[in-house]
């Protein structure tokens, strides 16, 4: 792929930047051409707790200060834990709304003046399990949820000036399929073709898959969407 | 509607949708808790006209909510259903949204099910069963262009009640009621003149009646379960 033109000298910030999809994402994007400020929640120049709103604030301004300009987010950060709902510790269920849907909202706003100087775009990485709910990941879900509703939200507020869309990838290859097994209780091996199963695509996502899908909507090509939210799932959720 | 003589609770119910909904489900056979946070007076005379009993609750503290489950299960039996209404609206472009109104907006509406709901689980599930409503907003469904806090919170709630519908299957349904533009005090004023009236296909508003009607066909309805239900005079059609 060519570097596309529109990106030249546009500057992303991209949220979780250090899993499995975030580095998918990042690298994609440079190669489209675009500058990637790669923000992650532990190490680095560009560290960030997101469920603390003054932190969101300081990121977009450091990535402001260091290359003068904004013109992408991809918020692809995101806590995650299952539990019983009335097992569930209310402070690490508010830990992973807080993170995920607070913290995407907080650093839209923050964002936003620079977007809208730049005619810019925001992705917002949601989950299948935000459109279709998921046993023991009552949190999770929720706050997926509600980043589809802030992505139709805010794609209306700050239309014309920023397009605001969201991906709601499906399982994909990541780290994260470690933590499902050992929930699960069962092999690697196994929970993954647990969840290729249910796809009729018959397997599980690769991250380039869903990184392919987040730049195109950052890029002129999508220029004619807003408020839309991608399903890149292999076709898991047709029926519903 | 059979008459279940059981108790249902209805947070936020002393006017509006709540009000209807804890009117029609007294008149089904419920012994209804009546909630308030802040307007005691009429969810007293809510609760004296029904034969139901009022509470005071904010719906976004735990320890509360769990003390008013705790209070309906001794005052009126056990709980067959738990109605999350309870919730304000607010317009703000998203420059001007604080901190605090932000998190008070995912508090009150996305926390005051999460903790209703944990609350009521445990003793549903003892009694084998149990029926959930979460009353959402055709926002959640379709945004809004000046109430994206609104809009977030109400629509992880929708997101909650799916991923519960299939966690507390099969004992406990859970369902969803997502309102269109509703003739209660919270609809702003611009949304009851002509011209925006004019554009819902039903030509109306709606009433808490009909709002009411759909939250206890929903309550009832034995195979249904994770459902949005969408009233809303045709405002959302897809």
């Amino acid at each position: 792929m060519s570097p596309d033109a529109q990106a030249i000298g546009r500057v992303a910030l991209v949220t979780g930047s250090a899993g499995g999809l975030g580095r998918a994402i990042c690298a994609r994007l440079r190669r489209a051409g675009w500058t990637v400020a790669a923000a992650t929640h532990r190490d680095g120049p560009l560290a960030a707790d997101l469920a603390e709103p003054e932190q969101a604030r300081a990121l977009v301004g450091l990535v402001v200060e260091s290359h003068g300009r904004l013109d992408l987010l991809v918020a692809n950060h995101a806590a995650m834990t299952m539990a019983a709902v009335e097992d569930h510790p209310p402070d690490d269920w508010w830990r992973v709304v807080d993170t995920n849907l607070s913290g995407s909202f907080h650093l839209a706003q923050a964002a936003v003046p620079h977007l809208r100087r730049a005619r810019g775009a925001i992705v917002f990485v949601t989950s299948e399990w935000g459109a279709i709910g998921w046993p023991g990941a009552s949190a999770y879900a929720a706050s997926k949820a509600g980043l589809i509703g802030l992505t139709r939200a805010l794609a209306r507020e700050l239309a014309p000036d920023i397009r605001v869309n969201a991906v709601a990838p499906g399982v994909v290859d990541t780290p994260q399929l470690d933590v499902d097994a050992a929930a699960a209780g069962v092999s690697l091996a196994e929970i993954r073709d647990r969840y290729a199963a249910a796809s009729p695509l018959g397997r599980i996502g690769q991250p380039v898959e869903i990184a392919a899908t987040i730049a195109f909507l950052a890029s002129n090509d999508a220029s004619y969407y807003t408020g839309q939210v991608f399903h890149p799932n292999g076709g898991t959720t047709t029926a519903s | 509607m059979s008459a279940p003589s059981r108790a249902a609770i209805v947070t936020g119910a002393s006017s509006g949708i709540g009000r209807a909904t804890a009117e029609l489900l007294a008149a089904a056979g419920y012994r209804v808790a009546v909630t308030f946070r802040t307007h005691r007076a009429a969810a007293d005379r809510v609760a004296a006209a029904i034969g139901g009993r009022a509470y005071g609750v904010d719906v976004a503290d735990a320890a509360g909510v769990e003390a008013l489950v705790a209070s309906v299960a001794s005052d009126l039996g056990p709980i067959a259903l738990a109605v999350s209404n309870a919730g304000t609206y607010e317009e703000s472009r998203l420059e001007e949204v604080t901190d605090d109104a932000w998190q008070r907006m995912l508090r009150v509406h996305l926390g005051g099910a999460f903790n209703l709901t944990r609350a009521v689980v445990p003793r549903m599930r003892q009694h084998g069963h149990g029926s959930i409503v979460f009353v959402a907003s055709e926002l959640a469904l379709i945004g809004s262009d000046r109430a994206s806090t609104y809009v977030a919170a109400k629509a992880a709630l929708i997101g909650l009640g799916r991923s519960l519908a299939r966690e507390l299957a099969p004992s406990i349904r859970v369902n969803i009621v997502a309102p269109g533009p509703v003739d209660t005090p919270l609809l702003p004023d611009r949304d009851r003149g002509r011209a925006y009236v004019s554009t819902i296909p039903l030509a109306r508003l709606g009433t808490a009646q009909e709002i009411a009607a759909a939250i206890a066909h929903v309550a009832e309805a034995a195979w249904m379960t994770g459902s949005v239900h969408s009233i809303n005079g045709g405002v959302v059609i897809q």
